[in-house]
């Protein structure tokens, strides 16, 4: 069937470009059956082995572990099997780092950071207005002070002590490991 | 002890000569000179008798006795100068301190639970479950928390950030169930603030009139729980006190001596305080200091900071200063021994000369900061600090100035006011000044009042003195009572109007000083039984002043058989002021004692001693 020219002029440009782009790139096929990457680079092999400084060390090992509270390696074939298992992850590690996020800031967690929602989330005046008329204006230059009235609250109102391996009275007890010097807040 | 001859005793006082000889023969001697002692025992007694009459060389033991005293102002003046010199500085080297408070903020809830806050309550009564970190549990953000925070803040003139994070600090020890304390390590909700401290204060005097800190930070986190050690090497642990809001305020590293820094912690305290911010100070263990201390040589400025070191655990604010110091002088003795300051940390004990290693660098933690994931940003309402800061309490210095430059008192006296009783005490001198102004306006009607500061520093001498001297008195077993005072000012044993009244009356003239005293010792005690106008009225207190003619009868009493005095007052260039108030003396102690005011007395004595003098 004979099209008008006015039709004709679209199938025309459809067929020149098919016929264009067809002798400059190969099938579908043959560019999936090459591979560009692959996960395995993310995995550490004999081959992308780091080099020698980049080498955990067992005395790094133990601090990591003691920094964690995990008991230590047992024997030297657990310690060598963790290092090289730690090793693999810090490749990873590392490739996930060579991404160039310059000008990106970093994510803490997903949240309503609209300005909706950092509205809703302010604390402002009249939130905080029941509290502040409860206070009193104490002496000569009426300073401001938080009467101290008894609370219930019930987040209390559970047994504590119900689930301690070990009491004494309405204390917990914990084994000191002998005159271990404290470590203040 | 032997005698010794009154001549060989005079020679040594007066002259400062001792005998030469040795004393077995002046003990040989002293048998021979049995009579004559006798004889110039009676020539000095004589002579002391003519002494009082005879005003010529006076009595030898009244010159003696101020050269003494002289000399032992002199040697205490020398002595302390000394001492403040050599715990402030030493020579050749300057000393870096910062300090981190922590202080615990006047809440009623937790910072990330809904639990109770509180003191001493049954162990392990407020805690929920986030608290102890069952698992399952979420903080959730206390939004009472930031009423205090931020006055602390604003007192502080720190920037408020808008929008504040939280991190966590990780590190593992049984009083923190959850393994790691939540606290605003990267984001803070408040930064860049200072405080200045005043001469006033009680800095070191190297500082001069006044320094400014600059505070680095303010930050909220977390405490932690209380531990009681047992002697069997277990610890037994109360969680009412873990997530109770603390708030840490990190200094620059801007003080260079220790009574500066002491004085700071203790300034912040009462900062804190009076803002409503952190009402439990150092004793209750409510608020904690730690000290970085540094030393390094002094000439170049560029040179940089020593190592510094961490002494955590001080309790007291002396504790503070006497530290620094000895942290100092360790690290100084280890320089010039030609060590290095490892950069670790210490603990110090009350009573302890020298710093004691608690943790070295070899174990220092990695507290692997990073942002908490589980809570959202804080976000600060502009309007929320706005009106905080409008509504912010008047703070202590301007208080202290109001109090000496309107009120008259001394810069020393308004800071012991300031400080006694927590506040209260200051109360009551407001009241009890309030109390004398209404009566002095009652009684002068329509005539100007007499100037404030006259009558202030009255009130202010009385609150801080007398009454401090009540309690200190010996008025026998009774006096055990102590002085109550309540935070608005009201004292049970002397109340504020009994006292106004008392003072009204004296300030007034219509009772003396002394009548006054007693008075307020037989209001303390409760001896009085009805007010004090009505045991005036009752025992008839009233100071009848002598008449001009009377007191001129006195003077002329007094004056006779006092020719020398009176030559004396009547030839000498300018008129002496100690034979003046010898008159006086005299007067008060011949004459009626209790109608006499040695002030009106002077008055006409000087004006006397002019007629004499111009008619001479």
């Amino acid at each position: 069937m004979r099209l008008c020219t006015i039709c004709r002029l679209p199938v025309r440009r459809a067929l020149t470009q098919a016929r264009y782009l067809s002798t400059e790139t190969p099938p579908p096929a043959e560019i999936l059956a090459k591979p560009t990457w692959s996960v395995r680079s993310l995995l550490s092999s004999p081959s992308n082995d780091t080099a020698k400084d980049e080498k955990i060390t067992p005395k790094q090992l133990h601090h990591l572990l003691k920094l964690s509270a995990l008991p230590l390696p047992k024997t030297p074939e657990e310690e060598h099997s963790m290092i090289a298992t730690l090793q693999s992850q810090l490749h990873f590690v590392r490739a996930v780092q060579r991404v160039d996020t310059k000008g990106v800031e970093p994510l803490h967690a997903i949240r309503d950071e609209t300005d909706q929602g950092t509205q809703e989330e302010t604390i402002t005046l009249d939130k905080m207005k029941g509290l502040l008329e409860e206070e009193v204006q104490v002496g000569y230059y009426k300073r401001p002070k938080r009467v101290k009235a008894k609370v219930e609250s019930e987040a209390e109102d559970w047994d504590a002590l119900a689930t301690a391996s070990r009491k004494k009275g309405r204390f917990f007890v914990v084994q000191g490991k002998g005159k271990k010097a404290g470590e203040a807040a | 002890m032997k005698r010794i001859a009154t001549a060989e005793l005079g020679r040594y006082l007066l002259q400062g000569r001792l005998s030469t000889r040795g004393c077995l023969k002046t003990s040989q001697r002293a048998v021979c000179r049995q009579s004559s002692l006798q004889t110039s025992l009676a020539c000095a007694s004589r002579s002391l008798q003519t002494a009082s009459t005879s005003q010529h060389a006076g009595p030898p033991i009244a010159p003696l006795r101020k050269q003494w005293r002289d000399e032992a102002k002199q040697a205490k003046k020398q002595g302390k100068g000394k001492a403040k010199k050599d715990s402030q500085t030493v020579d050749g080297w300057e000393l870096t301190v910062g300090i981190e408070i922590h202080a615990q903020l006047n809440t009623s809830k937790k910072l990330f639970s809904p639990a109770v806050t509180s003191f001493n309550d049954d162990p392990n009564s407020h805690v929920a479950l986030f608290d102890v970190a069952m698992p399952g549990s979420q903080p959730l953000f206390q939004n009472e928390v930031l009423i205090p925070a931020l006055r602390a803040a604003l007192a502080l003139n720190c920037d408020i950030q808008k929008t504040s994070r939280f991190d966590r600090k990780h590190y593992f020890w049984w009083d923190q169930p959850s393994g790691y304390q939540i606290t605003q390590y990267y984001e803070s909700f408040a930064k860049n603030g200072q405080i200045t401290l005043l001469a006033r204060d009680g800095i070191a005097p190297q500082d001069g009139d006044s320094v400014t800190i600059g505070i680095q930070k303010v930050q909220l986190e977390q405490d932690t729980a209380k531990t009681l050690a047992q002697s069997d090497d277990t610890q037994l642990l109360d969680f009412n006190r873990v997530g109770v809001p603390l708030i840490e305020i990190i200094t620059e590293p801007q003080m260079h001596y220790p009574r500066t820094a002491a004085v700071l912690v203790r300034k912040i305290q009462m900062l804190l305080n009076t803002v409503d911010a952190c009402v439990s100070g150092m004793e209750t263990g409510g608020l904690r200091a730690d000290v970085n201390v540094s030393v390094r040589r002094t000439g170049d400025p560029n040179t940089p900071l020593g190592a510094r070191t961490e002494i955590k655990n001080l309790s007291t604010i002396k504790a503070v200063e006497d530290a620094i110091i000895a942290e100092r002088d360790r690290q100084i003795r280890e320089l010039e021994a030609g060590g290095t300051i490892a950069g670790e940390t210490r603990g110090w004990a009350v009573g302890s000369t020298e710093t004691r290693r608690l943790r070295g660098k070899e174990g220092e933690v990695d507290y692997r900061y990073m942002p908490d994931p589980d809570l959202a940003p804080v976000v600060i309402g502009e309007d929320l600090v706005q009106h905080l800061r409008q509504t912010l309490a008047v703070s202590p210095d301007m208080e202290l100035d109001k109090l000496i430059a309107e009120f008259g008192l001394t810069a020393k006296d308004a800071v012991s006011l300031l400080n006694l009783d927590n506040g209260a005490r200051v109360q009551y001198f407001y009241r009890v000044l309030d109390g004398l102004e209404t009566m002095l306006q009652a009684n002068a009607g329509g005539d100007d009042m007499p100037a404030l500061k006259s009558y202030a520093g009255l009130v202010g001498n009385w609150t801080i003195h007398e009454l401090g001297r009540l309690t200190t008195s010996k008025a026998g077993p009774f006096s055990q009572v102590e002085l109550d005072f309540t935070p608005e000012g009201e004292c049970a044993q002397v109340p504020d109007a009994e006292l106004s009244q008392l003072l009204y009356q004296l300030y007034t003239k219509r009772i003396t000083g002394k009548v006054a005293k007693e008075l307020l010792m037989g209001l303390y005690l409760g001896d009085l039984d009805t007010g004090i106008l009505e045991t005036i009225e009752s025992r008839d207190l009233w100071f009848k002043e002598l008449s001009t003619e009377e007191y001129n009868l006195q003077i002329d009493a007094v004056l006779e058989g006092e020719e020398r005095v009176l030559h004396e007052l009547v030839t000498a260039g300018e008129v002496p002021q100690g034979k003046v108030m010898f008159l006086i003396g005299k007067m008060m102690r011949s004459g009626p004692t209790e109608r006499i005011d040695p002030a009106t007395a002077e008055q006409l004595l000087r004006t006397r001693v002019s007629e004499l003098r111009a008619g001479a």
